[in-house]
């Protein structure tokens, strides 16, 4: 059970430290909240498409087609969270904002999709086999409850935050997903054969190793690699310093304007 | 008139790029590793240092099983009967192992690097 518990909360904790810190972000925008539900709905239908047609996606591109999809749909979380921070506003202003809604959604969507796709295949797999269902089935509950209660956990530290503070921890925590997201997809093209493969730049594993619990819940939170290639973190800090610099283009375009 | 050495060129260039890439090609071994009753057959393969492998997986089970290894970074999930390529290194001589996460008790595996 401890394995389907780790597991669930491993995907599902990703695609809640998104969803938690785009919500609070939205609250303090005075945004509507609409993206949230489209982000989940479609993000839900995508991913069982995407689950039920994985065999075939894995035989595209001479049997690399799931890195090629899980790295294409990384990266543009990576671009749509860059985005959103680029549609932020200064002032918070009730007015509509497009981009907002737009690339909120679409980072949920796309999250959910990648998340949400190895947790279908891998239900799927258990309702075939009755003999494991039940200890599957609260397993994954409490993993996905676990991962949910962090999400909100996080959602409240951000809200009860003022103002200036939840912009600033908003954005680094977006920093690190979108870093951990444009790593991870470097990983997979590595892993496809796409991008060369090399040596790691440091190991860490004696200190904190990657099969731990801690580990795997650091790897799911900040995407933390004991051993990880230089493309790996060369884009990890493209990734990170992509959202930031997408905050700021407007106060480094116009430096007068706040 | 001017255009020959052009061509010549091109063909060189052509013949350089197809035996480049038949060499790459040609270089990347191949290792068939197969699930069935979510165990990996065989449980142990020995690839040379510092050479890139491909591993060639099927998964003869009617479930999906996620072949992992954080010793490798690797991770890919592989739908049932059905069959799917990883490639690992080059790598350093030493034990890289391997595991199943849908089913970790009984999928368990080593990469031996000599």
């Amino acid at each position: 059970m401890i394995n389907a518990v780790i597991f669930v909360l491993q995907e599902t904790l990703e695609a809640a430290l998104l969803i938690s810190v785009l919500l609070a972000l939205s609250y303090q925008q005075k945004q509507p909240i609409h993206w949230l539900f489209t982000g989940l709905l479609c993000g839900l239908l995508f991913s069982a498409l995407y689950a039920a047609n994985m065999p075939t996606i894995s035989e595209w591109f001479d049997y690399v087609g799931q890195e090629v999809t899980n790295a294409s749909l990384q990266a543009a979380i990576t671009l749509f969270i860059c985005l959103y921070a680029f549609s932020l506003r200064r002032s918070s202003s009730p007015s509509p904002n497009p981009l907002f809604f737009i690339t909120a959604t679409m980072s949920v969507v796309c999250a959910i999709t990648v998340e949400g796709s190895e947790i279908f295949i891998y239900m799927t797999g258990f309702f075939q086999q009755k003999s494991h269902l039940q200890t599957i089935l609260i397993g994954s509950s409490i993993g996905f409850a676990i991962g949910l209660s962090i999400g909100v956990l996080l959602f409240y530290l951000l809200r009860n935050l003022n103002n200036k503070l939840l912009r600033f921890s908003g954005l680094c925590l977006l920093a690190l997903f979108a870093g951990n997201m444009l790593s991870q997809a470097t990983l997979q093209l590595t892993q496809a054969d796409w991008i060369p493969a090399a040596q790691a730049v440091w190991d860490s594993s004696q200190w904190l190793s990657e099969s731990s619990v801690t580990g795997r819940l650091l790897y799911a939170l900040i995407g933390y690699e004991a051993t990880p290639s230089m493309a790996q973190v060369v884009s990890y800090l493209l990734g990170a310093s992509g959202v930031l610099l997408f905050a700021n283009i407007k106060r480094l375009r116009n430096p007068l304007s706040s | 008139m001017q255009r020959q050495p052009n061509i010549r060129y091109w063909r060189w260039l052509t013949l350089f790029c197809s035996f480049y890439c038949s060499t790459l090609l040609a270089a990347t071994p191949v290792i068939e590793i197969s699930i069935k009753d979510h165990l990996f057959y065989p449980a142990e393969i020995t690839i040379p240092a510092n050479t890139k492998v491909k591993l060639f997986i099927r998964n003869l089970d009617p479930t999906a099983e996620e072949f992992e290894s954080y010793e490798l970074n690797r991770e890919k999930v592989i739908s049932g009967n059905s069959k799917t390529v990883i490639f690992i290194g080059p790598l350093p001589p030493g034990e890289y192992p391997f595991f199943g996460e849908f089913f970790p008790k009984t999928a368990q595996g080593k990469v031996r690097v000599k």
